[in-house]
């Protein structure tokens, strides 16, 4: 984690706004910033785990049947046209 | 590359989140083409019903990470009672319905793993639909 903080102004929905405060109150959360904070670095792991498995499944396709399979969609679409 | 965003139906979505590498492959690469793809808000909670696990979530919620794909919600009374109407008109369940729907509102192709389950559908709504299927002609 930066030990430099930004500071930005945002907008939340009043129960997710609440529910940052009552984690503070619980000690669940040093701060609302706190709070937000790590939900946002949950999301930013979660989405590199989404990425990082997507990669994986492309490392697993068979290229030729997938060239096969664009050329035969490519060619309907130019067909459309 | 098409005009028109591509519309991905259930069927599709359904075998992204089963893990389909050759399918999801397909679908990154017309990412990376900058191909404007749509995922309707229903056909994935058709996919989530389908197959139940951590992977599958993961597989789904990729999908909102492709520079290029959009997610189309259900969004406000209009939208719900023309949903109604294409159900009503066509028979198909409410998770191709919005499909059909968010390709008829904007005239974009629906890009299917199985063409034959939307000739009447097409058939039956006011003005056609484009189905393009994904499909192997090596496997014919």
């Amino acid at each position: 984690m930066s030990e430099t903080k930004a500071r930005i102004t945002i907008t939340v929905d009043p129960q997710l706004s609440a529910y940052a405060e009552r984690l503070v109150e619980t000690g669940n959360a040093t701060s609302v910033s706190a709070a937000f904070n790590d939900a946002m670095a949950d999301k930013a792991y979660r989405d590199r785990r989404r990425r990082s498995l997507w990669l994986a499944k492309v490392e697993q396709s068979r290229q030729d049947r997938v060239d096969r399979l664009m050329a035969h969609v490519d060619e309907q679409l130019t067909d459309d046209q | 590359m098409s005009a028109f965003p591509l519309v991905l139906d259930t069927s599709v979505v359904r075998d992204i989140a089963r893990g389909d590498p050759d399918l999801i492959a397909l679908v990154q690469r017309y990412d990376a083409r900058n191909q404007p793809l749509v995922i309707p808000a229903l056909a994935i909670t058709a996919a989530c019903l389908d197959a139940r696990s951590e992977e599958a979530d993961d597989l789904l919620g990729g999908l909102e990470l492709l520079e290029n794909a959009t997610i189309a919600p259900l969004r406000g009374a209009e939208q719900a009672m023309r949903l109604a109407d294409v159900i009503a008109k066509t028979a198909l369940d409410p998770w191709d319905a919005h499909v059909a729907a968010v390709a008829d509102a904007a005239i974009c192709p629906i890009l299917t793993l199985d063409a034959a389950k939307w000739r009447q559908p097409s058939a039956d709504l006011d003005e056609p639909l484009h189905i393009v299927e994904i499909s192997d002609p090596d496997d014919e």
